[in-house]
């Protein structure tokens, strides 16, 4: 439980963990890859998503920074209970990090960094990953941005 | 039931795909994992279905028969590669890119045209890990592209 251990130490805890609204699941598992469904910055307290609107247009950058940690934050939630114990990840492979953008918004990767700078002070070197961050003309809900991932287990 | 007679029990039809551009392919296998490219909702030999953007002209359902007729494409990739859609194990995984105006926040009820399809012909097998998202355009208007991966069995 040492990764769960450095997220109290950062005060940070895991939210619980997603319910899925349609006929599918929030992982898939095929051999030691771990398939994380795109993930949104839900709140803990299941009143909605932390900042909704665009980037460039009602949240700022600082916001989405927050938004996209939270995304991390449920996607890890979900790993954990595909897998129980998140010491188990052997390598965070892919980050596809998808930012609600307003036309003329280029500075998706700032916004990714909140969830790629939390990955690597988890997991240090095993969270370093390969990443797309891209802006979308709409996200569920209005969320601000929505994380999916892919992780290498442990055999 | 196999995948293919509960398809045509749905009054749906796989197509034969049409052969990529140089340099690109349907589907890409490696190891147990098949890659299928982006697909759009072209009915076999005709046009794409209701093209357009969700929440600026194409309705909720219609963009929800385009998400099933691009899975049906994505479906006959993937028989092209594999033979018989019962090699299938495991539904890994979808990108569903949805065309959306600038405030269309439904992605997921679209996309569920193509994850309920799953569900109705391969049951638990189908049940696949999902990004729904809104794209700020797709390749000739259409209103939804989709990309899968799957696992192959033994």
């Amino acid at each position: 439980m040492e990764i769960e251990k450095k997220l109290a130490e950062m005060g940070l805890e895991l939210p619980p963990t997603p319910t899925p609204g349609g006929n599918y699941v929030e992982t898939v598992r095929s051999g030691n890859y771990l398939f994380v469904a795109g993930h949104v910055p839900r709140k803990a307290d299941g009143t909605g998503t932390l900042h909704p609107g665009k980037l460039g247009r009602d949240v700022t950058i600082e916001q989405g920074y927050e938004a996209a940690q939270l995304v991390a934050l449920n996607c890890l939630s979900s790993i954990k209970h595909a897998i129980g114990d998140l010491d188990k990840v052997k390598q965070v492979l892919k980050v596809l990090c998808m930012v609600n953008s307003a036309e003329g918004f280029g500075d998706q990767p700032k916004v990714a960094n909140g969830a790629s700078d939390l990955l690597v002070k988890l997991f240090g070197d095993r969270g370093r990953h390969t990443r797309s961050a891209v802006g979308m003309g709409g996200l569920p809900g209005d969320c601000c941005v929505e994380a999916e991932m892919m992780v290498e287990l442990e055999d | 039931m196999g995948a293919e007679q509960k398809l045509e029990e749905l009054g749906l039809k796989l197509s034969t795909p049409s052969a990529p551009p140089p340099g690109r392919a349907n589907a890409v296998r490696t190891g147990n994992l098949l890659f299928v490219g982006g697909h759009g909702p072209n009915v076999p030999g005709g046009e794409a279905l209701n093209s357009g953007k969700l929440g600026q002209g194409v309705t909720v359902e219609q963009g929800y028969a385009a998400a099933q007729q691009a899975m049906l494409n994505c479906l006959s990739a993937v028989k092209a590669e594999l033979g018989d859609l019962d090699k299938v194990s495991r539904v890994v995984k979808l990108l569903c890119m949805v065309n959306s105006a600038p405030d269309f926040g439904d992605q997921p009820k679209v996309a569920n045209g193509a994850t309920d399809l799953l569900a109705k012909i391969y049951g638990d097998r189908g049940a696949h890990a999902r990004s729904a998202v809104g794209m700020g355009g797709l390749p000739n208007g259409i209103c939804i592209e989709i990309e899968m991966i799957v696992e192959v069995g033994a």
